[in-house]
């Protein structure tokens, strides 16, 4: 499989503070991969850094491009779209421009892409002229992450897609997460809280202890390893 | 009835000059927060351009369309290399760079046109003594209508832009969400650069309106108005365009009728008065305005 994002020494953090001293991690074309970590290890702080909404150092190199020095929206352009902690849902905005505006990179007609993410997420169609600040939380995730696809990213970066939502929910989130890796290829790199589920769907997983990668591994190597087991996934 | 009429058409007039300042306060201030305290000083030296271009013989129409588009262009500067660099550093440097603005492009104008008493600026519109329509025995002049008529087709305008092109609805996005903005690929700051020029073009035709209103131009012909227009913006709420419009033709409408109808309390010297007291008011009883979204989130 080859390396669609590569990063080698990212340190980052916010003004004096550093968070993240140095850590390299890679993802593989249509892989997904989830990052384990106790509150505060610095898994929000990573995907910012990568997507490059903080400032960062290191090297970040997506898809043969060197981005370190990008801006985030040369960055969306690139093929990487984020999903942040928060969902970052335009509140004023309705379902419908929240998703056109997520297309804004692209050049070409996007009505297409609508049609079909309304499919995918048929619950979106019904509040289609809803202000999107009225969703539940579960259908803000679902539009937070329908808005990162409309940019057709190649890698998906989600940051606690789970967080506040109902078991059923996260179930038919991560189904979704899944099927569009096997379908359509794309890359995903997922934090998450809620690690059992997560590490269903996943390829490969980091742990991230302050700031740096402790361990590394296929996702199942890492689910057999008893110690991290019981700290991460609690069982 | 006929009292009533005559100061709602000269309110309305009014109300819509005021209702050009606060769309340009509202514009930028829906993008990044910032209170423009330049706004009216911005207009005033655009119409002093206007000015200089109609009286070396472009006509009138043609110069408030030249100043608006160079007003449109230096404010995107103003906003790239004056407002953005400090943005980041705090809320107060850019009250204090607008404030800067301000005592700047005042005495900018005296000093580029080399004027120090008011100079004669021609009417946009029919402005004869007999150009008006009579309306239930109250007389509706030719120019208050067309003022309001400008009104109309700038928002009108500025609807279409918001709301049915792809960069209006970049801007609404930067307007309710800064940080996710960059996150679907939005440039803010050229999204916030054109917030200024937008503001300050608005600005520049309303200054032309005001200039076409009183005859003439002179460097301290927006200080009121300029007031008044942070009243209408704090009615209307300030975040809404729609409130601009309404909350400015509202407190120029309310102004006359105050002022005529008790002139031994107010007169015309104390109506200025009134704006102050619509902000209290309305800070005390509805701090986000008429019209004003009060954020409700869910988690």
């Amino acid at each position: 499989m080859s390396v669609f994002l590569e990063v080698v020494g990212l340190h980052a953090g916010y003004g004096p503070v550093e968070v993240l001293h140095g850590l390299d991690l890679t993802v593989g074309e249509a892989e997904v991969v989830v990052v384990l970590g106790a509150n505060g290890a610095g898994k929000t702080t990573l995907m910012r850094a990568v997507s490059g909404t903080i400032g960062r150092r290191g090297s970040v190199v997506l898809a043969g491009h060197d981005i370190t020095r990008a801006s985030p929206d040369r960055i969306v352009r690139a093929g990487l779209a984020q999903v942040p902690q928060g969902r970052g849902t335009f509140v004023d905005l309705t379902v419908d421009e929240n998703l056109r505006i997520g297309g804004y990179t692209r050049p070409d007609d996007i009505s297409g892409d609508l049609d079909r993410w309304y499919d995918v997420f048929p619950r979106l169609t019904d509040r289609r002229a809803q202000k999107a600040g009225s969703l539940s939380g579960g259908e803000q995730q679902m539009l937070a992450i329908a808005r990162a696809l409309m940019s057709r990213p190649k890698l998906l970066l989600c940051d606690e897609p789970s967080l506040g939502l109902a078991p059923l929910i996260v179930k038919e989130l991560f189904g979704i997460l899944h099927r569009l890796n096997e379908e359509e290829g794309l890359a995903v790199l997922l934090v998450e809280q809620n690690a059992n589920l997560a590490m269903d769907i996943a390829d490969r997983a980091y742990l991230l202890e302050t700031g740096r990668i402790v361990t590394s591994g296929d996702a199942e190597t890492i689910r057999s390893d008893d110690a991290i087991r019981q700290a991460y996934l609690g069982y | 009835m006929e009292r009533f009429l005559q100061y709602l058409f000269d309110g309305l007039s009014q109300g819509s000059v005021y209702a050009f300042l606060a769309l340009g306060l509202v514009i930028i201030y829906r993008g990044s927060g910032h209170l423009n305290f330049a706004q009216g000083e911005m207009a005033m030296i655009s119409t002093f351009l206007a000015w200089w271009l109609a009286d070396g013989g472009v006509g009138l129409w043609p110069a408030v369309a030249i100043s608006a588009t160079v007003a449109f262009v230096l404010a995107m500067g103003v906003e790239r290399y004056i407002i953005r660099p400090i943005a980041h550093r705090s809320p107060f440097a850019v009250v204090v760079a607008a404030i800067g603005l301000f005592l700047g492009l005042n005495a900018l104008a005296p000093f580029i046109w080399k004027v120090t008493i008011p100079e004669a600026f021609g009417s946009l519109f029919p402005d004869a003594a007999d150009d008006f329509v009579r309306i239930g025995g109250a007389e509706w002049r030719l120019e208050n209508i067309g003022v309001l008529a400008v009104l109309a087709v700038t928002s009108f305008l500025l609807y279409l832009l918001f709301q049915r092109t792809r960069f209006g609805l970049a801007m609404r996005a930067v307007a309710t969400n800064r940080e996710s903005a960059p996150l679907v690929g939005i440039r803010a700051g050229q999204v916030l650069a054109v917030s200024w020029g937008l503001a300050a073009a608005v600005g520049a035709v309303g200054g032309a309106l005001v200039g076409s209103l009183r005859g003439n131009v002179d460097s301290s012909m927006m200080f009121t108005i300029f007031f008044a227009a942070t009243a209408a913006a704090t009615l209307g709420g300030y975040d809404s365009l729609l409130g601009a419009v309404f909350g400015g033709l509202v407190l120029g409408v309310f102004e006359n009728m105050v002022a005529g109808y008790l002139p031994d309390l107010v007169g015309q010297e104390l109506k200025g008065v009134v704006s102050l007291l619509v902000i209290l008011g309305v800070l005390l009883v509805k701090p986000s305005g008429l019209f004003g979204s009060q954020r409700v989130e869910r988690v």
